[in-house]
Order: C-alpha cells, then structure tokens, then sequence
C-alpha cells in the first residue's frame, strides 16, 4: 500500500485533470509529517502484528525499544512501562510474538513506529513461556542449587503454614498433624494464594512468619488449581521470599502433577499439603528412631568394651610365665601378710610381757640399780621396735628372724629371766633394800623375797655369813 | 536441663559421634566411662525433648500478633469426615 494515495485532509479535492498546470502546493516538513502523523494513526490505531523481536532493549525509564521482523520487513516498535507491567513473560530477542499496538509516527525523526500494548508468545501460552523463563533465570541465579537444600529440623518448635485460611489445604494438613503429632504447636500466617496480589502476599507472609521465634520449618501450601490459579508460585519475588527464608520451606502447591517455581526453590517439594505434613512428622519419627538406635548402640559399645577388658586381663593372667608371676605373687602377699601378723602378735606380747615385769619389778627392784639398766632397755627396745618397724616395711620375712634374735636378746637382759632362772631377790623388812649380805639381817627379821612368779614374806631364823 | 547440650540436632550429633568412637574402641577405661556417661545423658536429653512441647495452633496477623485459631482449625472439623 502506497501511503500517498491516501488524500490528506487539507488537500484541495481538485479533479486531476486540473493538475495539469498544478498549483504548487507547499509543505513545510512539520506540516508533512503531521499529516502523514495522522493519516497513518487514523489508519492503523488498532492493530496485531506477528514478528520476531530483534534489538530488544529495556530502558531504565523501563519503556522497551525493539523491532519486530519477519524475512523481508522490520518496523520499530516500543512497549511502554504502564504496558510492560502486565506482561508474565520477558520479552526477549529471537522470540517470536503477536503484538497489538498503535502505528504512530516520531516526528523529530520522521520514523514510524507501533507502539504495542499488549504481547503475547506466538504459539506458546504466555504464563508457560513466563514458566520457563523464570525457571531458567533462577536456575543460573543458582536458588534450585542442590546444595543449598536444607534437612528438615527433628523437632520444629513451631511449625509455620504459610497458606489461605479457609482453603483445604489448611484443613489437610491440620488433619495430619493432629493424628501424627498431636503435640506439635502450629502457626498459621494466612495470605491469599490466588489473583493479583497473591504472590506479594505469600511473600510477605513468608517474611513475616520466620521472624516468629521457634518458627523452625514452613510449609508453603495451597489446594489444586490452573496454571493462572497456581501462579502467584510462579512468580519471582515468592521464589526469592522462599529463598531467603532462614529455616527450611516444604512447598505444597497444587497436586501431585503441578509444578511450580516454588517447588523448585523449596528445600523440600511435597506433592500435596497432606504429604507436606506428613514429611514434617517423619522427620520427627526418624529421629526417635535415629535415637533408639543410637541408645541401643551405645550401651552394646560399652558393653562390648568392658568385655573386651574382661578378656584381655583374662588372657593376660593366663600366659605361663604371668600366671606363675601371679601365684607367686599373691603367695608372697599372704606370706608377707602371715609374717606382719606373726611380727605384730609377738611383739605385742613381748612389750606385753615387758611392761608387765617392768610394772612388777618397778616398786620392787632398787631403783638406783635397776633404773639405769631398765631405761637403758626401754630405749634400746624403743630403737629396737623402731628398726623392727622400718626392717618390717623393707622386707617383712626378714623382720621376723631379727625381731626374734631381737627378742631373745631383749629376754636376756630381763631381770626377769634372771629369777626364771631360780635366782631370787632378797627385799629387808620396809622394802627399802635388797638385802645383799647375810651380816644385814638378824633373827627375828622381816625379809621379802621376790621370785620370778611372786613373792615370799619370811621371817629370818638365823643370820650367819659362811 | 543440662546446660553444655545446646539444642536437640548438636545433642543428636555429639550422641552419633560418641557412639561411634566407642565402638571403634581402643580407649582409656576412664575415658570409655566417661563417654558412655555423656552419651546416656545425651540420650536422655532427646528423650525428653521428643516428649515435650505442647499443642497449639495459633495465626500470626497481619500486624504481627499471635492469636489462638478459632476451635473450628485448632479442633479440626469433624465434616471432613
């Protein structure tokens, strides 16, 4: 179509044959270009148009610059803000569209263009595409990484629910819970899941709920639904609002064959809201399990350790040479123990013995004579029992033989033995001195004579020295 | 409670890891009771742990508050039957 065959308005509707000697009509640029301006935004105010997009550019005024081709013909085109809001999908270069926009005409530039109002992808639904963009921006944004996949607590404090109020994805799994946890403690954070401000408000949900302390897992949940139904989980800012939550997120959106970017993002995708309940619980019921076995392994551990001590000591005192070592061993302790008993006992009853003679002979004996001998033998049997003592820890068989020749020698040195062996002491009367001559006593005298077991009181007869 | 176990998964963990060096053996005989003291009372720790906490089932509003969800939610809704 020829633009110019189109009659201007203010052309003169003078029949052509007159323009033979035409009148010189003359525009100025601004007038031409007025006027093709508005015959073609008369002309084409509505139209759809089918093209490739190449040299697609968004500015940061957020108005997009692009044209639209197909094999022989190109036509600028623009999309401004208040239009591109509505868009699901990012237009891209390469992608092939159906357009619908006005033709207008940029005077400074005399360069027509369409200014497109709406866009869809030819052939591919506009959310599918949207889907698959979104799915591929996130993955290399790397928010599907395996990685960053978090195990779900054992025991969640709180369990949140992110989900509308009064949908049955809300009843599901309450359901669950009450039969498979009946102690768990539930916060629900409601947000509608479906329309225009549905993923605004999962998201902020979402938000808000992690900051609830002992909030330890969320569930993102919402029933069955169309892709338009389901597709606040398809948008970025939910996908971001789950990727940033501090605490693992289960998304249960739709049923078992829906798929959302939200599933993809979650640490954890249940294929309904029940069975997101139902893997909160089991992560519980492992971990019982988990800690059952782990008891159970414990006290085999330390059983089988002290079993294994049991045998070494075992095998040990049963080597030959040890086993003798053994018995010699514990043969030496009973001797040793036998000789300290036998060393105490009788030493024991030697100091026994002494302390009885010394107390017997003590008023007995002349002092001046016996004292001497009798301190010089109470601090020799002190050394002696000393060196007894100390031989007895050093080496207790040996002990034994010198605390007899010990002994015997104590024995010896005994006033006592003297009168064991038939000598007697003669005491005078007032037992004031030992009578040693017979010229020191006359008839008629009292004497005292002590022997070893006692004492005689005799009266002399006769005094006489031989 | 026993103030050196922090949380649940650690009082898991240390439990796992103890386990595990006893049966591997080949310690002291203190060192072995010792162990197996901290693992009983880690053990008993979880037990407790599995135990506790209370049914609630509560909303977080719109302006942050937490209030009890009506009998209809927290109670269940016997039509659902």
């Amino acid at each position: 179509m020829d633009l110019f065959d189109i009659p201007f308005e203010d052309e003169p509707a003078e029949p052509a044959a007159q323009a033979r000697i035409p009148e010189r009509r003359i525009y100025t640029v601004s007038e031409l270009t007025s006027g093709i301006r508005g015959a073609i935004e008369d002309r084409f105010a509505e139209v759809w148009v089918e093209g490739e997009i190449s040299n697609c550019k968004v500015w940061n005024t957020g108005h997009m610059y692009f044209t639209l081709k197909d094999g022989a013909s190109q036509i600028k085109a623009v999309m401004f803000r208040s239009a591109m809001r509505y868009l699901k999908f990012k237009p891209e270069d390469g992608l092939h569209v159906v357009a619908r926009g006005r033709v207008s005409v940029y005077e400074p530039k005399g360069e027509y263009q369409i200014v497109c109002e709406h866009m869809e992808p030819h052939g591919l639904g506009a959310l599918q595409l949207a889907f698959e963009q979104l799915k591929k921006k996130l993955q290399a944004d790397g928010l599907f990484d395996r990685a960053r996949k978090r195990p779900l607590p054992a025991l969640p404090r709180r369990i949140g629910i992110v989900t509308s109020l009064d949908g049955a994805a809300l009843r599901d799994i309450l359901k669950v819970l009450r039969r498979r946890a009946p102690n768990a403690s539930v916060l629900i954070r409601p947000a509608r899941v479906q329309g225009e401000d549905a993923a605004a408000d999962v998201a902020t949900a979402l938000r808000m709920i992690v900051k609830v302390p002992g909030v330890d897992v969320v569930i993102v949940a919402r029933g069955g639904g169309s892709m338009e139904d389901l597709w606040a989980f398809n948008e970025e800012r939910v996908a971001k609002a789950i990727f940033n939550c501090p605490v693992p997120v289960i998304s249960a959106v739709g049923h078992e064959t829906d798929v959302t970017i939200a599933d993809f993002v979650a640490d954890l995708r249940a294929p309904t809201p029940s069975a997101a309940a139902e893997m909160v619980v089991a992560a519980k019921d492992d971990f019982c399990s988990r800690i059952e076995r782990l008891n159970g392994r414990l006290r085999a551990a330390a059983r089988a350790d002290l079993q294994r001590r049991r045998n070494a000591v075992h095998v040990l005192a049963s080597r030959r040479g040890l086993a003798g070592f053994h018995a010699r061993l514990a043969m030496r302790g009973r001797h040793a123990a036998e000789l300290t008993h036998q060393f105490r006992s009788a030493m024991r009853q030697a100091i026994e013995t002494r302390a009885r003679g010394y107390r017997a002979l003590r008023q007995r004996l002349e002092q001046r004579d016996l004292a001497r001998r009798l301190a010089a033998m109470k601090g020799r049997l002190h050394v002696a029992s000393g060196r007894l003592e100390g031989a007895a820890g050093r080496a207790r068989h040996r002990a034994d033989s010198r605390f007899r020749a010990l002994a015997g020698r104590l024995e010896n040195l005994s006033p006592l033995a003297v009168l064991g062996r038939g000598y007697a002491v003669c005491w005078n009367g007032d037992r004031t001195a030992i009578v040693r001559s017979a010229n020191t006593v006359t008839a008629g005298d009292r004497v005292h004579v002590t022997l070893a077991d006692g004492e005689i009181n005799c009266r002399v007869e006769n005094g006489s020295n031989n | 409670m026993d103030p050196t176990i922090k949380d649940f998964e650690s009082a898991i963990a240390e439990l796992e890891s103890i386990v595990k060096t006893l049966e591997d053996g080949d310690l002291a005989l203190e060192k072995s009771l010792a162990l197996f003291e901290r693992g009983v009372t880690l053990s008993r720790f979880c037990h407790t742990k599995l135990e506790e906490a209370e049914r609630r089932v509560e909303i977080l509003n719109e302006r942050g508050e937490i209030k009890p969800a009506p009998p209809s939610l927290a109670e269940g809704d016997d039509r659902t039957r």
